[in-house]
């Protein structure tokens, strides 16, 4: 399991603080007298999803303490009374789960000593009642031990803070960050309309122009910090992708390597959540299509397992990521096609150029390039693609590092401010004379030509004619070049990208919009389109058309995961999608039941049982009575094994009923297959 | 009897229900987005959001008299947009739209002030904007 499981750990840490956070805050609300029923409840649920989760995820350690505590709040359930002196050892508990799942904690078999002697004495009736304890109130650490606990425990005291060294984080909503972003945005706006509005900084007194660089430093720093803030390592996405490229390798009857380099590398969260469809393809082309089965491998004189490589480069305002592998590469003639086409990357990334007839030998390189390419556009950044016949190739999206705010050259053209980012602006020249060959126009640039063309007729405007010597953007997008003429360059600025909305989905060639300091309102140009030649007009709006992968090409079956914990939950879900099927998910019954109402293409359900709301039995019973729903295959996964819960499972109307503890992919993916096919 | 926004477009009279309308300004600066399709007149900032700014006139088939002068900020389907219009007349009460119209963006018209009043159904112009064909 461990291949699909690459980042679950990292995800059942974050998960399983934040229960730790609850259950140690109830803990001191019981200690302090002042818990209630559903205080209880979810201590109980918090240690029992702890349990559910590490067991899958085979932290045995985490299991047995997270069970040992569970055995004590059922037994607190049971009695119905939550003696204050039980929270002691509870939170000796918590305090040892911290420091097994962030990492080096020591040996449990004391706490588990200690939290058998709880329940032991709780089940004597041997702890103090509520009343005694709420009489003499005493600090946490005095809370006396009950009497049957071991004198020497060697565990930490119960409020040990967490190890020297580990970083206090704090989730935040992804909205709260883009929102803080646009704040800074429009104070960037504002101060920049007030600058305007100041006049040139040399005729500002003296004491003004201070203010204002102090206040633009602050400024910066605070710009600095948000952008930061919605950066992720794309180490974030690539959980799934070793055990994809498996996948991938064993359906093609191929032997691959996997490498990751650069998982560090930051990216703009938006850009790293629309990245896992592209790279995918991008990863499945390279051992479908690129690496030779290992036969062929060993003629050509490679070593029989090939390597594929994911690659991450920062590059200044911009990060490279590379798809590498060391397969055939295409050939000769496909190179000799590309030089006339201009590159590798124009040539494969034509629309629909794998079904030409042609090459469809090699066609498989160019599946979906197309997509790959308009989405690499669409985020303002350029594809690359270089091959050697027989020695592999290489993809390489360049895109920006920020989304949100970006530095663009601002021009005029027509009476309207267009920006195009700068990176892609090599140089600006004058234009003073222009050479013609077949009728098109060209710049001599330090003994070489660029194609040039007017801005106005490249985005289709209409636009009164260029004076002598206009200015021209040297633009280079993917090693293509092209010299672009405006009316009158307006300088380089830092700006807000504003999307410029549904409306104008269709409409290709624009990163958006910003808003300029005098209010007006500056289209910023995709660089692609200028390099292209001429606008495309896309014939609708595409959210990346990505062909299906062949052994998937019947209908993929829908699932439904319902399951309160965040790391099994995603467990599950890589699982099953590895597998092919589609999933959707839901954190307890009340939440599935409303899914399931929403969507009517869900053709099974894998349910968890313990769950807040509606718990898994209650939902299987309301899928069983539901006339639409009954005949709705229903698999129970539970860390509950007896053979009790499962007689009560299946007469709930489960299909199938599976223990967490003894839980492995295939016996899943088999109950499923068995009850839906796939 | 219902509260409507009454606006003039081409010089014909025309309502839209309140509860779809969340602002009347000036038609300001409008940047054009060369490339997009002719009922969309361009961009326009509003307090630091883009909106999009639409040709009424042409998206009801009317042949436009004037420039138009004020835009009405309208949602529907939580989205927005700016309808441009020649003027907006005021807000008051109107009759139900008891009379049948063709176009399928109007919900009917009303007898008021001794205009026929095309009642404009926002809901269905913004499905109808989703549709129209890109060139």
């Amino acid at each position: 399991m461990s291949e699909s499981a690459v980042d679950l750990p990292a995800l059942f840490r974050d998960e399983t603080t934040q229960r730790l956070d609850q259950m140690d805050t109830a803990l001191l609300a019981v200690e302090a007298g002042e818990a209630g029923a559903e205080t209880v409840d979810s201590l109980f649920r918090n240690a029992h999803t702890i349990k559910g989760a590490a067991g899958m995820l085979g932290f045995d350690d985490v299991r047995a303490v997270a069970h040992a505590a569970e055995d004590i709040l059922s037994g607190v359930r049971e009695a119905q009374v939550f003696p204050p002196a039980l929270a002691g050892p509870l939170l000796v508990a918590t305090a040892a789960l911290r420091a097994q799942v962030t990492g080096d904690g020591p040996a449990v078999d004391d706490v588990l000593g200690e939290l058998a002697a709880s329940r032991a004495a709780l089940l004597d009736g041997d702890v103090r009642p509520p009343g005694a304890v709420a009489a003499e109130p005493s600090p946490p650490e005095a809370a006396e031990p009950v009497q049957a606990v071991p004198p020497a425990t060697g565990s930490p005291p119960a409020d040990v803070p967490p190890p020297a060294g580990t970083r206090r984080e704090l989730r935040v909503p992804a909205e709260k960050i883009d929102h803080l972003l646009d704040v800074v945005g429009e104070i960037m706006q504002h101060r920049r309309r007030l600058t305007h509005s100041l006049g040139p900084e040399r005729e500002l007194a003296p004491g003004v122009a201070e203010v204002l660089g102090a206040g633009q430093r602050m400024l910066d720093d605070l710009k600095g910090t948000a952008v930061d803030m919605r950066t992720l390592p794309l180490a974030a996405m690539t959980g799934p992708l070793p055990r994809a490229v498996r996948d991938f390798a064993r359906a093609a009857g191929k032997d691959v390597e996997f490498v990751i380099t650069g998982a560090d590398t930051e990216l703009d969260r938006v850009i790293l959540e629309s990245l896992p469809e592209p790279l995918t393809h991008l990863l499945r082309n390279a051992v479908v299509h690129g690496i030779e089965c290992p036969a062929g491998r060993e003629r050509a004189g490679k070593p029989g397992r090939g390597r594929v490589e994911l690659r991450a480069v920062p590059r200044g305002p911009l990060v490279e990521i590379v798809v590498a592998d060391d397969g055939q590469g295409v050939t000769a003639e496909v190179i000799e096609a590309a030089r006339r086409e201009g590159s590798l990357a124009d040539l494969l990334g034509q629309p629909g150029y794998s079904t030409a007839p042609e090459v469809s030998d090699l066609a498989g390189r160019g599946v979906g390039l197309d997509a790959v390419a308009a989405y690499v556009r669409s985020l303002g950044g350029s594809l690359d693609v270089s091959s050697e016949p027989g020695h592999g190739m290489a993809v390489t999206l360049l895109l920006p590092l920020a989304l949100a705010l970006v530095e663009v050259l601002l021009f005029e053209r027509g009476g309207a401010v267009y920006g195009v980012p700068l990176p892609a602006v090599e140089e600006v020249v004058t234009v003073t004379r222009t050479l013609v060959l077949q009728g098109r126009p060209a710049l001599e640039l330090r003994g070489r030509s660029v194609p040039v063309a007017d801005f106005a007729a490249l985005i289709g405007t209409a636009a009164p004619p260029l004076g002598d010597r206009s200015p021209a953007l040297v633009i280079t997008v993917g090693g293509r070049r092209a010299a672009v003429t405006c009316d009158a360059l307006l300088g380089q600025e830092e700006v807000v990208v504003k999307p410029l909305g549904p409306l104008f989905g269709g409409v290709d060639g624009y990163l958006g919009a910003t808003i300029l300091g005098d209010g007006r309102v500056a289209l910023l140009v995709e660089p692609g389109i200028l390099t292209r030649g001429s606008r495309q007009v896309a014939a609708t709006a595409r959210p990346m058309p990505m062909p299906p992968a062949p052994d998937r090409a019947v209908a993929a079956r829908k699932v439904l995961v319902v399951e309160d914990s965040f790391s099994v939950r995603e467990l599950q879900r890589s699982i099953l999608e590895t597998a092919g099927y589609l999933v959707v998910t839901a954190r307890d019954g009340r939440d599935a039941i409303e899914t399931l109402g929403q969507d009517t293409g869900i053709a099974l359900v894998i349910t968890d049982l313990e769950m807040p709301e509606l718990d898994g039995l209650q939902l299987t019973r309301t899928i069983r009575a539901d006339a639409a729903w009954s005949s709705l295959p229903v698999i129970i996964v539970t860390s509950q094994g007896s053979e009790e819960d499962r007689r009560r499972g299946i007469e709930a109307g489960a299909d199938a009923y599976m223990a967490k503890r003894s839980f492995d992919q295939q016996a899943l993916l088999l109950n499923v297959e068995r009850l839906i096919g796939r | 009897m219902s509260v409507h926004v009454r606006v003039r477009v081409a010089a014909e009279a025309y309502a839209v229900a309140v509860e779809h309308v969340l602002e009347v300004v000036d038609i300001g600066d409008v940047t054009a987005v060369p490339g997009s399709r002719p009922e969309l007149l361009g961009v326009r900032d509003l307090r630091g959001q883009i909106l999009p700014v639409v040709d009424l006139a042409l998206l009801l088939g009317i042949a436009s008299t004037a420039p138009p002068g004020r835009l009405l900020v309208a949602e529907a389907h939580g989205r927005q947009a700016a309808f441009a219009v020649d003027e907006v007349n005021g807000v008051g009460d109107l009759a139900e739209p008891a009379e049948e119209t063709e176009s399928g963006l109007l919900a009917g018209a009303a007898l008021g002030d001794g205009d026929l009043v095309g009642v404009i159904d926002m809901p269905r112009v913004f499905d109808a904007l989703d549709q129209v064909p890109v060139p």
